[in-house]
Order: structure tokens, then sequence, then C-alpha cells
């Protein structure tokens, strides 16, 4: 029997090892560079950077050459810098917040990833570095601070916008087929019944990873029908819930879409990059996608396929309490700084924060393929035509939330599986319980 | 000191790095994330201690049971599904000639790849759209019997099993071709002599001959099935909507994409003891001997 119990507990040893390493794995390397700084100006201070730019996009290059370029304008202030790729970078970066070794300088996501880190005692203001340039402060699109405001503290700066819903479509099927990119939701509902009888897909979605239908289509879609207010008081829980009718008849739409047959087969099976191939490819005459495509979309499609894609808002929907002009966005990644670091650092922080804001910089990764939160004249001739027409679209709507903008990861998880569940044909009710009540603990505990 | 002592006092020795190795980096943290599991913790800021609620969460959590009822049946496909194809296999090709050898080569092959290849290979196989499965029922004619495999909800993790079987049954194999190997070729002679058939040879002198790799295998068997993630991580990501997900994968989105490290660590605390108890349980149940 005893060599039973061991042969148990080793197998049994071998099934969490998974675990036991995310547990207890600890970083030391950011901590050391702090220790050696000296607060007297004109001797060398040290700065740890972390960043996610390590990727071969316009974006990432245009990054990196400003953090060789700063490096070398600043012979004083020696930077210890760390790329991370994109897709384990928050991983990470949680894990040395979890073992309070972060870097001096981070990328940051506005929202909720500000918000724990700054409930975790993590960052330091800003606001010092933004009074000081107000020239900067102007430049930046109105409300582009407000994710990463907290009490009246700003703690970053974005560098990015992510607008989340944007309706993609392809002008030339659109033509073929004789039909108008959708301005209200019965245009859209014929659309997809054009499209389903030319055996085109109507819809292309991946939403293998389960954000992309709560982020780029509820988020918006929602919005229409609740309005904003609506979303910010269930948020708060204050006065609307998850369960109330507004929402109830958005997911009721969404599954709306489905029954129809808008999406192509499996798009629960297939992930993001795979649904933008599919429309390059003219192999669906929509998708519903956030900026982000941009960038990916001008990297692989031919320029042929460019010229045919046109952008616009999703159509309004029928009594709708929102703005049918809107879509959902939230600013991008902004620096975060420490609480650690002081004195001649700080200055030196201010710096690399600055540098990598500045208006010269934003210009550079606008021209990139990327839109940025910043006033700033795009040269057209720079960039993708779909990408010129997004950026002028943008001019002419308002930002509204994003729902996992907003909501915990934990909220946001339920949300994206009921989605999930919902496009399958799972109960609009039921999923809007499932969500309330998930909300509901999340209330409890923070209270 | 006598001889046996200082034999035992060298063995001790011999094994005592793997030993420390194996405290510090599979026993410590069990107990380390059972200890988590008693804190309501995001993984940043002030973890506070709330006692037994995660556990009990877990016990009233239907995704789960709904992973672990998914890991019974990864277990079963593993048990009624690897097993027997390993065996039969290996009944098969124990000599070793060319043709043999490039079965096994080739039954063996996908245990050399990497678990994100075979699950990338086989999303493509099941790819909805472009898929070689839906092309071939296309170009036989059953277009009608065309789905998204992975995407629909009834059969989504049977699908997933197919690859899970096809990946592993080549060490079993292999395991077995080597019991097999092991039998004194007299007993084969005694029975070839006394007029056994083939099937009474095998029931009543291979497979007892070989009944405690069989063990073994099993053991193997349940404890790779309750640590299966790789694949249906890449395959599914344990959706759509948790159809697909399994007690690692549900403890893998819990702590690392929701950041609820100590509902994490209460889960997987949880999975250890569901194993202890199911290898002891299966332990238990092929305790007799067939010899």
């Amino acid at each position: 029997m005893k060599k039973t119990w061991l042969t148990a507990l080793l197998t049994a040893g071998l099934a969490v090892s998974l675990v036991g390493c995310g547990a207890g794995e600890k970083s030391n390397s950011p901590k050391e560079s702090g220790a050696s700084a000296t607060n007297a100006s004109g001797e060398k201070v040290k700065l740890s950077i972390w960043h996610n730019y390590t990727g071969d996009d316009l974006r990432a290059q245009t990054m990196r050459a400003t953090l060789e370029q700063f490096q070398k304008d600043n012979p004083n202030i020696q930077l210890d810098i760390q790329g991370i790729p994109p897709d384990g970078y928050r991983a990470r970066l949680k894990t040395v917040a979890a073992a309070n070794e972060m870097p001096d300088l981070f990328v940051m996501w506005p929202g909720v990833m500000t918000k724990e880190f700054h409930g975790g005692d993590l960052l330091q203001p800003i606001n010092e570095l933004i009074d000081s340039k107000p020239e900067w402060k102007e430049g930046f699109l109105p409300n582009s601070f407000n994710d990463f405001t907290i009490d009246g503290n700003t703690y970053a700066v974005p560098m990015a916008l992510s607008p989340t819903s944007i309706l993609y479509y392809n002008k030339k099927l659109f033509a073929d087929q004789n039909v108008q990119p959708p301005k209200t939701w019965d245009d859209l509902m014929n659309v997809v019944d054009t499209f389903n009888k030319a055996k085109i897909t109507p819809i292309a979605l991946g939403n293998k990873a389960a954000w992309l239908a709560q982020s780029s289509i509820l988020s918006s879609l929602g919005d229409r029908v609740t309005g904003t207010e609506w979303f910010l008081k269930a948020v708060a829980g204050d006065g609307a819930k998850f369960t109330d009718p507004e929402f109830v008849q958005a997911l009721a739409y969404l599954k709306q879409l489905a029954e129809a047959k808008a999406f192509q087969d499996g798009f629960n099976s297939i992930d993001n990059t795979q649904m933008e191939q599919m429309f390059a490819q003219g192999k669906a005459a929509m998708m519903i996608d956030g900026g982000w495509a941009l960038t990916n979309l001008a990297a692989n499609a031919s320029p042929e396929a460019l010229a045919d894609m046109g952008a616009t808002v999703l159509p309004s929907v029928p009594n709708g309490k929102g703005s049918p002009n809107s879509l959902s966005g939230v600013v991008g990644t902004g620096l975060g700084l420490s609480k650690n670091v002081e004195g001649a650092r700080k200055e030196a922080a201010f710096k690399l924060i600055y540098t990598m804001a500045s208006p010269e910089v934003q210009k550079k990764t606008l021209e990139g393929n990327q839109l940025v939160s910043y006033k700033v004249d795009l040269d057209k001739s720079k960039v993708s035509p779909i990408f010129a027409e997004v950026y002028s679209l943008l001019g002419t709507v308002t930002t509204t939330p994003v729902y996992d903008g907003r909501l915990s990861s934990a909220v946001a998880d339920v949300m994206n599986n009921g989605l999930q569940e919902l496009l399958m044909g799972g109960s609009p009710e039921a999923i809007a319980k499932k969500i309330q009540d998930a909300h509901d603990k999340e209330l409890a505990m923070t209270k | 000191m006598t001889t046996s002592a200082r034999i035992k006092g060298f063995i001790l020795i011999g094994i005592l790095p793997a030993l420390l190795i194996y405290l510090f980096f599979v026993v410590v943290p069990i107990f380390w994330s059972a200890y988590y599991g008693f804190f309501d913790w995001k993984g940043i800021g002030a973890a506070k201690f709330i006692g037994f609620d995660n556990y009990a969460e877990v016990v009233r959590d239907p995704i789960f049971w709904k992973g672990f009822k998914n890991n019974m049946l990864i277990v079963a496909a593993s048990v009624f599904g690897q097993v027997p194809i390993a065996m039969i296999l290996a009944l098969l090709l124990t000599r070793s000639n060319l043709f043999q050898k490039m079965i096994r080569a080739s039954v063996f092959m996908p245990m050399v790849l990497s678990s994100v290849v075979v699950g990338i290979i086989w999303s493509y196989i099941y790819h909805p759209q472009i898929g070689i499965l839906n092309f071939l029922l296309d170009s036989v004619g059953l277009e009608h019997l065309k789905k998204a495999w992975l995407s629909e909800p009834s059969i989504s993790m049977y699908m997933i099993m197919i690859p899970i079987i096809w990946n592993y049954i080549g060490p079993y194999m292999i395991i077995f071709i080597a019991a097999l190997q092991n039998i004194p070729s007299e007993i084969n002679d005694a029975a070839q002599i006394d007029g056994v058939g083939s099937t009474r040879k095998l029931f009543q002198i291979t497979l007892p001959m070989i009944w405690d790799t069989i063990k073994v295998v099993v053991v193997l068997c349940i404890s790779g099935s309750l640590k299966a993630f790789d694949l249906i991580y890449v395959m599914t990501g344990g959706g759509p909507a948790h159809t697909t997900e399994v007690l690692a994968s549900y403890m893998y989105n819990s702590t690392f994409n929701v950041y609820r490290f100590g509902y994490g660590s209460a889960i997987s605390t949880s999975i250890i003891i569901l194993s202890l108890i199911l290898i002891l349980g299966s332990q238990y149940l092929m305790k007799r001997d067939y010899r």
C-alpha cells in the first residue's frame, strides 16, 4: 500500500506542477537597477523599462528606434530595456506586480489594469509632467486621460488609440450585389439576407478567443440600445442591472444576427487573425473589428484588396437610447511610472515618458498605420486608403466605453463565455442573469 | 559499519539531489498552492484570508464539475481507446521487419511533435471552411455530414478526444512491445505443444504475463488524462462557452486570465485530491492478481 501511495503522490504532483510554476515564478531582474541610482544631477542614472514592441510592424519599429535615439541623446541616463513579446506581456507584468518587483517604467493599459496597479499602490502620478507642458497636454484628443486618471491624478498618457468596433465592408462585393452599407438594423438584416442568397458570408467572425464578440460587437451594439449612461450605472451597480430589459434587448439583437446566419459556420473555433484573412481575401462582405486590424491588413492584404475596403460605424437600432454615430473604443497603452522612482531618476523618467509620447513620435506612429489619441495632420499618401478612411471616420464620431475596459476581468470572462453561448442559441435572459450574478459578486467583494 | 548500511547510505546520497529538486519544485508548491487557496488574491495588492470560501465555491461551481466531467471523458477515451489500440498494435507489430518498423515509427511520430503543432494541425483538419475533413466529406458526397467540428457543443469534446488518442498511442505501444518481448519463449512453446488456440493463449498466457505492465499503463493513462491541457488550450481554449473546458484549462483561465490566484490555487488543490482518489481507486480495482 505504501508504494501505491507514492505512485499516486508522484502522478498527482505531475498534474499540478503547472500551477506550481505559475504561482511561484518570480523575476529578480528589475529591482537591482533602482539601488545604484544617485540623486545628484549630472551623475549617471539608471532606469529600467519594459515594453511590448517586439514585433516587426512599423509601430514597434518606431518605438524601438525612439528608445535607441533617447539612449544616444542622453548619455547620462542608462536604460535597461526589456522587450517582451505582446502575447506574454500582460502576464509577465502582472507576475512582477504580484511580487512587487516592477520595473521603473512599463507599458500599461488604461482602465482596469491602471486601476489594479493603483489599488496595489505601485504607481505614482505624472500630473507634474503633464502640467509643465500645456501645449502638449492640449494636443491630446478630448478625454484621452480619463482612463488613466484616478481621483484626479493622471498616471500615464496614451501612446495610441484603439477603437474596437468598426464595421469594415468590401465595396466591391457591396457594388456587385447592388446594396449600400447598412444604416439601420433593418438595412443590416436585408444586407445579410442578400449576401446569404448570393452564397457569400455576410460577416466574418473569429470568436475563438471569446472577447471579440464582446469588445467589437456588443460594446457598440449594446451602447446603441442602452445608451452610455445606463452602462456606467450598471458598472457602478447604481440603479441599473444587466438584467434590465434594454441590455437583454441588446443581447437579443446579437442573437438575431447569429440566427439570420450572418456569420460563417464555426465562428467560435477560428481566431481574430483568420477572420481578418477571410475578409481581406474577399470571402466575407463585412467584418466588425477594431483599429488593430488596420496594421494587420496593411501588412497582409494586397493593395487592390485594401483599396476595396470601406469603414463605417454599426447601424442604428430602432428606439435606441444611445447615439447611433458613435463607436466603442479605448485609448491605447501608456507608460506607467513605478512608485519607487525618485529624484534625478524621476526627472529622467519624465523625460522618457515625454519623448515616447511626444508629437513627433505620435506622428510617426500614425504614419505606421496605428491610430493615436493625439491631434496630428495625417499625410494620406503615407498610409493605406482604408487607414485614411478610418482616420477620417474617427473625426466624425464620439467614443463610447468598451465593456471589458470597464468591467473586472472576472465579469468580462463570464460575459465573453456567455456571448459564445448566446451565439450558439443560448437565452438572452439567462445569460444576462449570469453576467449580473458575477457582477454582483464582484461589487460585494470591493465594497 | 556493515556493508548493507554502507550501501544504504550510498543509495541515500545518490537519490538526494533528485529528491531535493522534486521536493522543492513539486511537493512544496502543492502545499503552497493549497495555502494560497485560502486567500482572495488578485495577484496584486493584499491577499485577504477568507478561510474555506474558495474551496466551497469550487465544490459548488458548475464549470468545475463540467471540467471534471470532460476530464472523465478523456480518461475513458484514453483507458478504453488508447490502451486497447496500443495493445492490438503491439500484438501485431512484435516482429522487426522493415514494414513493421515503419508502421511503428509512424504510430510513434505524433509523440515527437510539439503538442502545439499537433493542435494546430488538427484545428486545420477540423476547420469549418478550409478543413480537410469537410473537404473529404464533400468529395465523397456526404455534404450533409459537414460540421463546424470544434464549435458545435454536442460534438466538440469528442472531436478533441480523437487527436488526444492519436497523439499518445505511441509510447504505450512501445511499452507493450517491450513487455511482450519479455515473455519467456518457453512458455509460448509449451502452450503450442499443448495445443492451445490463439485466443486462449492471448487471455490465459499473454495478458496475465503482462498484467503488471497494463496496470502501469492504465495509471499513466489516467494521470496523463487528468493533465490534459495543451491540445485543448491550442484547439479551443476550453470554449465555446466552457463546453470543452477541462480542470487544468479552467484552473489556468481562472488564474491567469481572470486573475483570481486564490481561486485558481483552490482549483488546483482540488485537482490533486481528485487525482489521488482516482489513482488509488484504479489501483484498488486492478489489485486482483491474474497469475
